[in-house]
């Protein structure tokens, strides 16, 4: 029998947001599903910019002690 | 939720069975002889009102307590004050048989509504895994369905966006309900308010009203004061990406759960 795994991958996908009775309600991708103050909502979304802007800008490289790479060499 | 008081206790009552429900209409049930067993060896029932804790986390206990009326959570309140509920129960359920073993619980049990439960000592169980060992095992193969019950709640959190959560939720409480006789053509009492719903499906409260409305509106269920109905089952677990494997239904039942053609849906 063929394990076809699928491993968390970054989303393509983008989330949702919609207001509702007061509040913002972001939706996936994914699981996600989290209910924000409107005051939450934009510090998130200027993080997202920003954090997006630096991903553009290749400024986004994991510090070089730490290549990132968590796998097991061992495991098949 | 308050603390329990110095539980009141009468007599077990000799004419309807406290076991009825329990294992009923699952893939392994217990024989007339093991359910008189089991109702022999239970000590007393006790009766708790709504919201009171019945076993509280980190208290050493020496009973376990069977469901017989209304419903139960398990649930853990986080340091930052929210309360996760792990667990809903229903009669038939013994909410903590794993106490038998742990002798304290990492959670506790409280009363969702009001409820009446059935105390057994642990000593009586004892008793049982001694010198029944066919019913030890249907008493093991319980606490494995709360272990699976258990895994499939966290891959909903994981994986589902919220109108799936509260889907499969509502698909999973039907199913269950309907193996124990308590739903009628996709009609069932579920006495949780939307926040309830909502520490059991990681939501907030705005966020389960809209998916209930959106749930209402697609056509396939409706939750008003404590009922459910539902209008399309097999539309209702398609959209919650419900099947009812991991509860170990006999297949009759699974069937039911949803929504074979030709069903009456309960």
């Amino acid at each position: 029998m063929v394990d076809e795994r699928r491993y968390l991958e970054p989303q393509k996908d983008a989330g949702r947001a919609t207001a509702e009775n007061g509040v913002v309600i972001l939706e996936g991708p994914d699981g996600v599903a989290v209910t924000m103050t409107a005051e939450a909502a934009d510090l998130t979304a200027r993080s997202l910019h920003e954090a997006a802007q630096k991903v553009r800008d290749g400024d986004s490289a994991v510090p070089s002690e730490d290549d990132g790479n968590l796998e097991d060499p061992n495991r098949p | 939720m308050r603390v329990a008081d110095p539980w009141p206790t009468m007599a077990a009552p000799k004419v309807a069975m406290l076991t009825h429900n329990v294992l009923r209409n699952r893939a392994v049930e217990l024989s007339e002889d093991e359910r008189s067993i089991l109702e022999s060896a239970v000590a007393c029932t006790r009766s708790y009102p709504a919201g009171q804790i019945v076993v509280r986390q980190d208290v050493p206990v020496d009973v376990s307590t069977l469901l017989v009326e209304g419903f139960m959570t398990r649930h853990i309140d986080a340091k930052d004050g929210r309360r996760h509920l792990v667990a809903v129960h229903v009669p038939g359920d013994f909410v903590d048989l794993h106490a038998y073993a742990l002798k304290r619980l990492d959670h506790d049990v409280g009363a969702l509504t009001n409820i009446t439960v059935a105390v057994i000592p642990h000593a009586a169980l004892q008793e049982i895994q001694l010198h029944h060992q066919h019913l030890t095992h249907r008493l093991w193969f319980l606490t494995m369905l709360d272990a699976a019950s258990h895994r499939h709640w966290v891959v909903r959190l994981a994986s589902l966006n919220a109108v799936q959560r509260v889907a499969h939720f509502l698909c999973e409480m039907h199913a269950r309900l309907l193996a124990i006789g308590r739903c009628n053509a996709g009609r069932f009492e579920l006495a949780m308010t939307q926040s309830d719903i909502g520490e059991v499906c990681g939501l907030s409260n705005v966020h389960v009203n809209r998916v209930l409305r959106q749930l209402r509106e697609e056509g396939l269920c409706g939750v008003r004061s404590g009922q459910v109905r539902i209008h399309d089952l097999q539309g209702l677990a398609t959209v919650g990406v419900f099947t009812p494997d991991y509860l170990y239904l006999n297949r009759p039942a699974a069937l039911r759960a949803v929504g074979t053609p030709g069903d009456d849906h309960g």
